[in-house]
């Protein structure tokens, strides 16, 4: 990105904020003038930032805000709360246009048809306030579909005028309304449009312009009474922002940080062979790597911080999405965004995309009901879908909750025993819960219909399998007839795992701490024989245990003495790992396998000992397969 | 000529353009940066310009008085004021404080047109 781009997005944020301040300020007391002389002064600063770096569509999109507000300066209008409506909703366009810019580094390059639909909303309405009322079609539409509508049928009017600049009213009534149709996702009615333009100038004759438009508003009309969407977002808090730094430098900062644990680890282990020697400095050395420890994890912590994004980023397309599936599927689907300022690691924000997006299709394809099955359950007709972020703790919560059918747990009883994905007795004497809890099966899709938009069980599975990766979670709620919620449970930073160090086969190994249920001594005579493998009994449960040692490839080691085992739960996996010794807890920066190791699939990564030795971090879930 | 420009502007982005275009014309020029009134007319005493190029819309007194303002201390020097909004009014002040008006986005030609008729003027008075 250039400098004039990232001073432009610097300045553009805070005029944004300055602007819905003073919005604000002067729709509570309409006849302030400093509220208004400033959210003037911002748009105009606005239009000209956008004219400086060349950004032309939001150039435009600002000048009409500020010849609405130049007229109420004037004294020509009152100030509404619905003129205060439309530059707000202006500015979140252009924060839209920013995070675009922020994350590509390049302006947006579709931005002329949000820029033309803002620039004619406020068209109409400077046509409405002049008494000119503006047609406005009784469909209960959302009001930007309503605006577009009220444009639309103005631009038909327009070119009903027979006169002069015949040829300059078709070209811009053409392009209006092609961009407005392409805005509303109809880009074939667009296409149309734009073709007729050409036949009308050709001819000098309005009337395939106009009788495209019409047809094409037809369309509009028949599609938008069943799925009146409108994304509702909540307006975002206003950002501060001091200080911009480039990503790399952060990443550099990470890294370091990261050494410097490492090194730390290794002054750990010298300080505990101080104590073992006698050192008479010893406990002098444990107290300041004590120190040392503490200081290193808050330094980690926040260096962690700095690599955060919100999850607008994530979020923003798919209010977009859902009107578009809405659309496809005659579903009308209401879109609600919470928590979009949430922060969470930049790793987590960018894979963050895919599952949720499964998960978003599923809830519209499977979830929600069709118009005639909500009506007969007696349900509001207009489906809601919320769309949630917010921080707990050390986690990041993400979840997606619709208000559709809900997941019959005999459909997937039935459908499990259809597809043979399991024997008929075992599925009947399982639970409600772990029923449902097998939608996270490969190859299992309880929809009746395959469709273009979710396929056939892929998914749920991905989606499972895709956020454990990145260290989280996945929740499943559901309530028959009333909804479901998919809920991830995200850590905020990826970078510090937790591990107990064990031994086995005279090897040390990491466990990731959050799959170790307990450790116990379980005495010999009490491991069963079940074919070629072995079991134990703890509180009246059966559980498998694998000799560690021996999974990994070293010899059986024959003892008598009690074993010592970890037991270990991911995945909704339970087992006993045998192992020769327990050892301590760590937090280790874990890095993924290179080389050589890349291909075992029982590690999961490897991290620096205090010793300069490798320790290898056990994938529990790919053992206990 | 080496000159020292002052150029006034809220914004830094649209210094930054200013910059741009000044540094391709006369990049041997000494540029002082002020970012409202008062810092423009701290820099009149400090920095003594020849010229100045003066953003009309800014917080608190815009670039029209900051010119007034100019005009009392140094009655010849070049200045223009600069707007997005080419409105006659703006214009027409601009012209009575004998000030150039020029229009945002600042285009090369017109700066250096601009520069050009300073430096002929600032020539004329020294000689």
């Amino acid at each position: 990105m250039n400098e004039f781009l990232e001073q432009f997005l610097v300045e553009a944020r805070e005029l944004v904020e300055q602007a819905t301040a003073d919005l604000l300020a002067l729709e509570r007391e309409p006849d302030d003038r400093a509220s208004l002389d400033g959210s003037f002064r911002a748009f105009h600063t606005l239009k000209g930032g956008a004219g400086i770096v060349d950004f032309a569509a939001m150039a435009h999109a600002m000048h009409a805000a500020e010849d609405v507000l130049s007229t109420v300066r004037k004294g020509d209008r009152p100030v509404t709360p619905d003129m205060i409506g439309e530059c707000l909703t202006c500015l979140d366009q252009v924060v839209q246009w920013l995070d675009a810019i922020e994350d590509s580094g390049e302006l947006p390059g579709e931005a002329d048809a949000e820029a033309d639909l803002l620039a004619a909303r406020f068209a109409a309405r400077a046509a409405a306030s002049e008494g000119a009322k503006a047609n406005s079609p009784v469909l209960g539409t959302a009001p930007s579909s309503a605006t577009a509508l009220a444009v639309l049928q103005e631009q038909i009017a327009l070119l009903a005028v027979r006169g002069e600049g015949l040829e300059g009213r078709i070209a811009s009534a053409g392009r209006l309304a092609a961009n407005i149709f392409r805005h509303l996702g109809r880009f074939d009615d667009a296409e149309r449009i734009a073709g007729s333009v050409s036949e009308s100038l050709a001819g000098l004759d309005t009337t395939s312009i106009a009788r495209s438009i019409e047809s094409a508003l037809e369309r509009l009309a028949d599609k938008l009474s069943p799925s009146q969407i409108a994304p509702v977002a909540v307006r975002p808090d206003p950002l501060s922002r001091t200080l911009r730094i480039n990503a790399e430098r952060v990443e550099a900062l990470v890294s370091l940080t990261g050494e410097l644990t490492v090194a730390n680890n290794a002054i750990g282990h010298i300080a505990m062979l101080a104590q073992e020697g006698d050192n008479p400095l010893a406990a002098g050395i444990a107290d300041e790597h004590r120190k040392l420890d503490r200081l290193i994890a808050g330094l980690q912590r926040a260096v962690l911080e700095l690599r955060v994004l919100p999850m607008r980023g994530v979020f923003q397309r798919f209010s977009r999405l859902v009107r578009e599936m809405s659309e496809s599927l005659t579903k009308p689907v209401r879109l609600t965004i919470e928590g979009e300022d949430t922060h969470a690691d930049k790793a987590i924000i960018e894979m963050l995309s895919d599952p949720l997006l499964h998960v978003v299709r599923n809830a519209m394809d499977h979830g929600v009901e069709t118009c005639a099955e909500r009506a007969s359950a007696g349900k509001p007709a207009i489906a809601t879908i919320h769309l949630r972020a917010r921080r707990e703790g050390e986690h990041v919560v993400v979840e997606v909750e619709d208000d559709g059918r809900g997941i019959d747990p005999n459909r997937i009883r039935k459908t499990v025993v259809e597809r043979n994905l399991a024997a008929a007795d075992a599925v009947a004497g399982m639970s409600d819960e772990a029923l449902v809890d097998l939608i996270f099966m490969p190859g299992l899709s309880t929809a009746t219909d395959v469709t273009d938009l979710s396929g056939r069980g892929v998914g749920m599975d991905a989606v499972r399998a895709s956020v454990e990766r990145l260290g989280g979670r996945v929740q499943l709620e559901t309530r028959l007839g009333s909804g479901s919620t998919v809920r991830f449970l995200l850590p905020f930073s990826v970078m510090m795992t937790e591990v107990m160090t064990v031994e086995a086969g005279g090897q040390l190994f990491g466990i990731p701490l959050d799959a170790v249920v307990e450790t116990v001594r379980i005495p010999r005579e009490e491991i069963r024989s079940v074919g070629h493998a072995h079991a134990f009994v703890l509180r009246n449960r059966t559980i498998p245990l694998l000799g560690l040692g021996q999974t990994l490839g070293w010899a059986k080691v024959e003892s008598d003495s009690d074993a010592t085992v970890v037991v270990a739960s991911t995945g909704g996996l339970l087992g006993g790992l045998e192992v020769d010794k327990l050892g301590s807890r760590m937090d280790v920066m874990l890095k993924p396998l290179e080389g050589i190791l890349s291909g075992i699939p029982e590690i999961a990564g490897t991290t620096v000992l205090g010793d300069g030795g490798v320790l290898l971090v056990l994938d529990v879930k790919e053992l206990l397969r | 000529m080496a000159l020292t420009i002052l150029v006034v502007d809220d914004s830094k982005l649209a210094r930054m353009a200013v910059a741009k275009v000044l540094g391709g014309l006369c990049p041997d020029w000494t540029r002082v940066e002020a970012a409202n009134a008062d810092e423009a007319l701290a820099a009149m005493h400090e920095k003594t310009p020849d010229l100045a190029v003066l953003d009309f819309n800014m917080p608190g007194r815009d670039g029209l008085d900051v010119a007034a303002q100019i005009r009392g201390l140094r009655p010849s020097m070049p200045m223009a004021v600069i707007s997005a909004n080419h409105q006659k009014e703006i214009v027409d002040r601009a012209h009575a404080l004998g000030a150039v008006f020029l229009s945002k986005p600042l285009t090369e030609p017109a700066l250096r047109d601009f520069l050009a008729g300073a430096v002929r003027q600032i020539e004329a008075g020294a000689a």
